[in-house]
């Protein structure tokens, strides 16, 4: 693990932004030019006049980046590296300075992944999906992701003493669960991939419909989602659940995401109750491959009449890339369809996992599609609150496309110049042809940022905005909204997005111009839920025998141990034991 | 015409590799500065090696590189090459043709593993044994040689041909284990002996007129030609490939 990252004082001092032009959809900020103080790594009112000056002279600026969804750290991540020594071909760059050596393009190295996500501007990310008794090779990666604060979510999909809780509808039996296995494994929220699906697939099946049994188990995946949401509720995670919806990848999914949005009530009132992600993979239509199309309009419909659910994009871009997921049977049918190399991976009594290399082709019109569709998710909901822009990377494409995917949002010259090299049959199946939106910056703040730090709870700890006490992690474009029309000058958004003039992170100055200048830590955020003593987990001698009867590794022996986790920051809630006498 | 002969200078540690991409026809046209890594060190090919120049031309077609000394640790030689000829006079490292687009190389004494990896186009003509990989991809490359072709005088390693996707590759010895495997095109002929050839083939056509020692069972008996057996196969990855051989070890 890297422990070397000695910040040299002078990086300390305090820093004075001129004449930024801030966009914080947090505070209400549209746009205006503004100063910004930072010292001690927060957001101040005034600093010395020693402080480092920095005259952006209008340009964007915003809070630091947030990835909601991406997969850069953990073991299917190294999977698809070592499985694919040709990618490490790509995106080569020497030591230089700070910077370590880095390459591979879909699958980066951990500090390719940092250096190119603070490029960017970005300095938080949440790794979508960690198995909980692998958790300790994701932490080891965090440590060395060092330009951005990382929170990684637990896969519950397959854990055996969920579906008890769930089987029995006892919520808070499941609360008592989830909270145990995040403070054992340093988690942050919850996460289902294809709940029950992986489960079967350990059996080599999978469950094709909501209310499907998973094999030897009397539960349905509509039971577990339902128990897992109150659950999280009840423990009052800062993130809801986050949901891999079933079926993903099948033409006519989309009736399975619209029964999954009807399963939860509105539960929290600061932010949704339940986050589906990737959402183009689950708004298919039509039965098989020839007939596939768009259902974009029907699951933006449905998000419209949940204000209570948030969903993000996972949107495809043409070229190469590594799907991973923990949903096997998926990546299974995957194969066959391209029979290329691919893996598949059990983790007992928790999760599954696959990974297979793809080429998503522009002259294919079922590639075509898909590349519409998360598109006109975010053209379509009206609310960009509820729906955040990511590629769920790599699956959908690097992260290193975003800027291109924002110049797509907010420009329809840029879409129509795009659409014009897709499959010429792409207006039949996909409505993007008629669609004329053109997003603004302050919605694309939202969905790059400010709806990130909402959807994970963040805003508490000074994530995703520039107020008083806000952690000052701040990007400065090279765009400059006052005297451009980003609709017209679409080239200047992808280069503007692709490289900061700086990228701050907890007051410190860590990218300029696109060149790391900076080693530093970074923090891991983790869910500290309370559990009251008659439903702690190690006292209930059910669990503590499943355990040792079933699992390969002692029970005292799976909890990550603290030196993985060296500047772990947790996040401690009360839940709702008391208020509702569960306690 | 022009020759160039690049003469190696004796090294205090002849076993240190070199990396030497840029030595290709095109870049002694001019004064062009030659750069090459001896370990990780940088310096001028100057250093390395004596570069005497006969005759003077504009067009890299009528370079002739005569390389003379130990070679057998140089990498790189020839990669991304267009025109013009390489005259290795003995042995050559590993990777020499990498991408190779056209002109010709001709070794004279063994070459190294991945001889023309990848290559596009041109031709190769290797007197002596050839190291594995010879004509194939890299590591996790799906598509390998691609064009020209590649004539081996005497044996080569394990793995010849590997993910052959187009042009021919000919060895008159012997090939080890998986030659011609994972074909998607191109044609493989071994004079010699092949131990496994053409396994999970695709497309493509690989002959093997010495011995089969070993033969992957997955292959279809479809005939006999000149004297020769023809397989269809590889039918485990549905593949469409002729498998030509003379004598297997396998029982029918």
């Amino acid at each position: 693990m890297m422990h070397d990252a000695t910040i040299h004082p002078s990086a300390l001092s305090d820093i004075l932004i001129k004449n930024a032009y801030l966009v914080d959809p947090i505070q209400g900020i549209s746009g205006e030019r503004v100063d910004l103080c930072v010292s001690n790594g927060v957001i101040v009112d005034a600093v010395s006049e020693h402080a480092i000056v920095i005259d952006a002279d209008g340009a964007l600026t915003l809070a630091g980046g947030i990835d909601s969804h991406t997969h850069v750290c953990g073991t299917k991540v190294n999977f698809g590296r070592y499985m694919s020594p040709e990618d490490m071909r790509a995106g080569r760059t020497a030591r230089r300075g700070v910077m370590y050596p880095t390459s591979g393009y879909t699958v980066p190295t951990t500090y390719g992944n940092s250096y190119r996500y603070s490029k960017m501007g970005y300095t938080t990310l949440l790794e979508g999906a960690m198995a909980p008794l692998e958790a300790r090779h994701t932490h080891e990666e965090f440590a060395a992701t060092p330009l951005q604060d990382m929170a990684a979510n637990a896969l519950f999909d397959g854990n055996w003493n969920l579906f008890e809780a769930a089987q029995q509808h006892d919520y808070r039996q499941a609360a008592a669960v989830i909270a145990w296995v995040l403070r054992a494994v340093k988690g942050f929220g919850v996460k289902l991939t294809n709940p029950g699906g992986s489960e079967a697939w350990g059996f080599g099946d999978d469950l094709a419909s909501l209310d499907e049994s998973v094999p030897h188990w009397d539960v349905t995946p509509r039971e577990i989602i339902d128990t897992t949401i109150k659950a999280n509720e009840y423990l009052d995670l800062p993130h809801s659940v986050h949901l891999h919806c079933n079926n993903l990848g099948m033409p006519g999914n989309y009736t399975t995401t619209l029964e999954t949005m009807d399963i939860p009530s509105a539960l929290n009132d600061r932010r949704q109750t339940l986050y589906m992600t990737h959402i183009q993979y689950h708004s298919y239509g039509g039965s098989t491959w020839r007939t596939f199309r768009s259902e974009s309009l029907a699951i933006a419909n449905a998000v419209h009449n949940h204000p209570h659910i948030c969903v993000d994009m996972g949107q495809v871009m043409f070229g190469r890339t590594m799907t991973m997921t923990a949903d096997g049977p998926m990546e299974f049918r995957l194969y066959t369809l391209h029979h290329n190399k691919w893996s598949n991976h059990d983790v007992e009594l928790e999760t599954g996992s696959g990974v297979i290399p793809v080429y998503y082709d522009r002259k294919n019109l079922v590639n075509s599609i898909m590349w519409a569709i998360g598109l006109e998710m975010a053209l379509l909901i009206k609310n960009p609150w509820q729906c955040l822009l990511t590629t769920d990377n790599p699956n959908g494409a690097p992260f290193v496309k975003y800027p291109e995917i924002i110049a797509l949002l907010m420009s329809a010259a840029y879409r129509d110049e795009q659409i014009a090299t897709v499959h010429p049959s792409l207006g039949k199946r996909a409505p993007l042809p008629t669609l004329d939106r053109e997003l603004s910056f302050e919605e694309i703040a939202v969905m790059t940022r400010a709806g990130q730090a909402r959807a994970l709870g963040l805003i508490e700890e000074g994530k995703g905005h520039l107020s008083l006490d806000a952690a000052a992690d701040i990007a400065i474009y090279p765009i400059w909204p006052e005297s451009m029309d980003p609709a017209a000058e679409y080239e200047d958004i992808i280069s503007g997005f692709s490289q900061t003039l700086y990228t701050i992170k907890d007051g410190v100055i860590v990218c300029r111009d696109g060149k790391v200048v900076q080693k530093i830590e970074n923090k891991t955020f983790w869910s500290d839920a309370y559990v009251p003593p008659q439903y702690d987990v190690e006292k209930n001698p059910r669990f503590v025998e499943m355990f040792d009867r079933f699992y390969s590794v002692q029970f005292r022996n799976y909890a990550v141990q603290d030196e993985y986790v060296r500047r772990g920051h947790p996040l401690v809630r009360t839940g709702k034991w008391d208020t509702e006498g569960g306690g | 015409m022009m020759r160039v002969t690049l003469t190696m200078k004796p090294r205090s540690n002849p076993f240190l590799p070199i990396e030497a991409e840029q030595i290709i026809p095109e870049n002694f046209i001019g004064s062009r500065q030659v750069m090459v890594y001896e370990g990780n060190k940088e310096h001028s090919l100057l250093n390395i090696c004596v570069i005497r120049r006969d005759g003077n031309v504009n067009t890299p077609e009528n370079v002739s590189l005569i390389l003379r000394g130990d070679w057998s640790r140089v990498k790189r030689v020839g990669e991304y090459m267009s025109s013009g000829t390489i005259v290795v006079e003995g042995d050559i490292g590993m990777h020499c043709g990498n991408f190779m687009r056209a002109g010709k190389i001709e070794i004279r004494g063994n070459a190294d593993a991945w001889l023309g990896r990848e290559m596009r186009g041109g031709v190769i003509v290797c007197h002596g044994d050839a190291g594995d990989y010879c004509g194939s991809g890299y590591r996790g490359e799906k598509r390998g040689m691609r064009g020209g072709s590649i004539e081996v005088m005497g044996n080569v390693g394990e793995f010849a041909a590997e993910y052959l996707t187009g042009g021919s590759v000919a060895v008159h010895g012997n090939a080890g284990c998986f030659a011609g495997v994972e074909m998607r095109g191109g044609y493989l002929t071994i004079d010699g002996d092949a131990i496994l050839p053409a396994a999970n083939m695709v497309a493509g056509e690989c002959v093997v007129k010495g011995r089969v020692l070993e033969m992957v069972p997955t292959f279809e008996r479809v005939g006999e030609e000149n004297g020769m057996i023809v397989y269809h196969g590889d039918i485990a990855n549905r593949g469409k490939g002729r498998l030509i051989v003379r004598s297997t070890s396998r029982t029918e």
